[in-house]
C-alpha cells in the first residue's frame, strides 16, 4: 500500500529528486503537499484501496507522511 | 520561418488566449499577468541579462509571436533578445505609480523585464501574457534566472494532453458531459458583480494588503479551523463573498461565482516551465448563504470535496480540449456567459501559493516584498490573487477604474480583513 501511494504522490503531487530517500515517516506537508493534492490523494486512496476516508478526518495526523496515511487507511478499511 | 519551429498552443493556453481576446478587444492591453519582487538592494543586472539571454536560448517560446495556423494558434519564435528595462523611482510611492505605468502599457511582447531602483533597493517586474506560462510557471522562470544549475530547468509536453492520452475515449466522453452537466448548473444562478460602470476607457489600478506573521498564521489557523487541511483557498473565496456581501455588490443578483484553477504541475518540480498546465474549479454559494458565516464554508468545502470525487476537476481537461476548435469569440461565449446573459464570474482569483527565496535571495539579494497583479475582462474588472512569501501573507487586488468604485473597494478590503481575521460580528 505505501509503495502505492509514494508512487502516486511522487508521479503525482510532489516533485523529489530522489524519492527513494524519501522516508515513511517524512514530512510529506513540508515536501509540498497542497490543499488541492490532499483531495487528489485521498481520491486515489478511495478509489485503490475501496475505502471511505471521511471529510472530518482530513486532518495533519492522518496525511502528513506515508506511514500516518497508512496507518489511517487502514483504519478506515477496518471499519467498512 | 518555417512550420517546424511552431509550437502548438495546448488547450489550456487556448483558454487564456481566448480570455486574452476578449481582454484586448474591450480596448485593453491583453491577459498579462505580473509578480512584482521588492528586493533589499540591487542585484548584478548584467548576470541577470545574461541569464535572460540564456532563457531565450533553451526556451525560444520566451519572445516568441503568436500565429494562427489553421484553425489552431501556434508560437512562432522570433529569437528576439529579451533586454532588460531599468527605470528610476523617486521613492515607494513613485515605485508604485511606474509598476501600474507599465502594466498599463500595450504590448505586443508576450514576456518583459524591469529594474525599478529605488532610493534603497528596488523592484523586479516580471510581466507576461497568460498563454505563455501560468503563475506557477512564472515561478520557476524566477528560479531558473537565479539557479546555480540552470540545466536542470527543462520544457516537457503538456501536462494535460499527457493526462488526456492516459484515458480511453470513453473516459473522456464520459467527464466532457459531466463537466457540460457541471457548467450548465453554474450558469443557472445569477452572479453577483463588482462593476459600478461597464463602458469607457479603464484603467488598471492595485491595491495591495500584507499581513505580518503572526496575522498570516492567525488566518492559516483560521482556515484549517473553518475549512479544513484540504480548503485553504476556500477560506479566501468565502471570506471575500462575505466582505462583498457586506458592503453590498454593486450588481446585486442572486449569488455568487467564482472560478479558480488547480494546477497539474507537481509541488517544487522545475519542469515543465513553460505553458499552462491548470484546470477549472467554481466555488458557488447563493447570497442568502453567504450571510451565514460557518454554513458557508461548510458548503464551500462539500461542494470543493464533491466535485473532487466526482472528478470534476479532471472533466475540464477534455472540454478545453474540444474548445481549441472553437472560434475566440464562440468559446469566450461559453466561458463566460450564464443562461440570463450575464458575465458568469464575480471576481477573478488565483492563490500562488506559498513563495520564499530563502536566505540565499533573488541573485543574493533578500526578497522583501511581493506584488502580483493581473488584467481581467470587464465585467468582472477585478481580481484578488493571493500569495504567501516567506509565510506572510500577500493579497493584491487589479481593478478597473473607473469601472469599480475606488470606496466600494477600499470599503470591501477592509472587510475581507475582518472576515480573514475574524474580527466581525456574527
Amino acid at each position: 500500500m505505501k509503495d502505492k501511494l509514494k508512487n502516486f504522490i511522487f508521479s503525482e503531487l510532489i516533485y523529489h529528486e530522489d524519492p527513494a530517500s524519501f522516508g515513511d515517516d517524512d514530512d510529506l506537508l513540508e515536501a509540498g503537499l497542497d490543499s488541492m493534492g490532499i483531495m487528489r490523494l485521498i481520491m486515489f486512496a478511495e478509489k485503490e484501496f475501496g475505502v471511505t476516508l471521511p471529510d472530518t478526518e482530513i486532518e495533519p495526523d492522518n496525511v502528513n507522511s506515508l506511514n500516518a496515511l497508512h496507518r489511517w487507511i487502514t483504519r478506515a478499511g477496518r471499519r467498512q | 520561418m518555417t512550420a517546424a519551429t511552431s509550437l502548438l498552443f495546448n488547450p489550456a493556453d487556448y483558454f487564456t488566449y481566448v480570455l486574452d481576446q476578449e481582454i484586448r478587444k474591450a480596448g485593453m492591453p491583453g491577459g498579462y499577468c505580473g509578480f512584482a519582487l521588492q528586493l533589499a538592494g540591487k542585484p548584478d543586472l548584467d548576470k541577470l541579462q545574461q541569464r535572460l539571454d540564456l532563457l531565450v536560448t533553451k526556451f525560444p517560446k520566451a519572445s516568441a509571436r503568436i500565429e494562427r495556423q489553421g484553425k489552431r494558434q501556434v508560437w512562432i519564435p522570433t529569437g528576439q533578445r529579451i533586454e532588460l528595462e531599468r527605470h528610476q523611482a523617486k521613492d515607494d510611492d513613485d515605485t508604485g505609480r511606474l509598476l501600474v505605468e507599465i502594466f498599463n502599457r500595450h504590448e505586443s511582447r508576450p514576456l518583459t523585464f524591469h529594474w525599478i531602483a529605488g532610493p534603497t533597493g528596488g523592484t523586479l517586474l516580471l510581466n507576461w501574457n497568460h498563454p505563455l506560462l501560468d503563475a506557477r510557471g512564472a515561478k520557476i522562470m524566477l528560479d531558473f534566472l537565479t539557479a546555480e544549475q540552470p540545466e536542470r530547468f527543462e520544457d516537457s509536453a503538456s501536462l494535460i494532453e499527457t493526462k488526456l492520452a492516459q484515458w480511453s475515449l470513453w473516459k473522456k466522453l464520459k467527464l466532457l458531459f459531466k463537466a457540460k452537466r457541471h457548467n450548465d448548473e453554474a450558469n443557472r444562478s445569477d452572479s453577483c458583480l463588482p462593476t459600478s460602470v461597464e463602458q469607457g476607457p479603464q484603467k488598471l489600478e492595485l491595491k495591495t494588503r500584507n499581513f505580518d506573521a503572526e496575522q498570516s498564521k492567525r488566518i492559516a489557523g483560521l482556515a484549517l479551523q473553518h475549512t479544513g487541511l484540504a480548503g485553504r483557498t476556500l477560506y479566501y473565496l468565502g471570506c471575500f463573498m462575505r466582505a462583498m456581501e457586506r458592503v453590498g455588490p454593486p450588481h446585486a443578483r442572486t449569488g455568487y461565482c467564482i472560478p479558480y484553477a488547480f494546477n497539474l504541475r507537481r509541488q517544487n518540480a522545475p519542469t515543465p516551465v513553460f505553458g499552462n498546465h491548470v484546470g477549472c474549479l467554481f466555488a458557488r454559494a447563493p447570497r442568502e448563504l453567504v450571510h451565514d458565516r460557518k454554513a458557508l464554508f461548510v458548503h464551500l468545502l462539500k461542494q470543493h470535496t464533491q466535485v473532487v470525487r466526482d472528478e470534476l476537476d479532471l472533466a475540464y481537461l477534455p472540454l478545453m480540449r474540444l474548445g481549441q476548435w472553437l472560434t475566440p469569440s464562440r468559446y469566450a461565449r461559453f466561458l463566460r456567459k450564464q443562461h440570463s446573459g450575464n458575465e458568469l464570474s464575480s471576481l477573478w482569483f488565483s492563490d500562488i501559493g506559498d513563495l520564499s527565496w530563502g536566505a540565499k535571495g533573488f541573485l543574493g539579494i533578500p526578497v522583501t516584498g511581493l506584488t502580483m497583479m493581473c488584467w481581467m475582462t470587464l465585467p468582472p474588472g477585478l481580481a484578488l490573487l493571493v500569495g504567501q512569501l516567506d509565510g506572510k501573507l500577500s493579497l493584491s487586488y487589479s481593478y478597473l477604474s473607473p469601472a469599480i468604485d475606488d470606496v466600494w473597494l477600499d470599503a470591501v478590503i477592509a472587510a475581507m480583513d475582518d472576515e480573514l481575521l475574524e474580527n466581525s460580528p456574527r
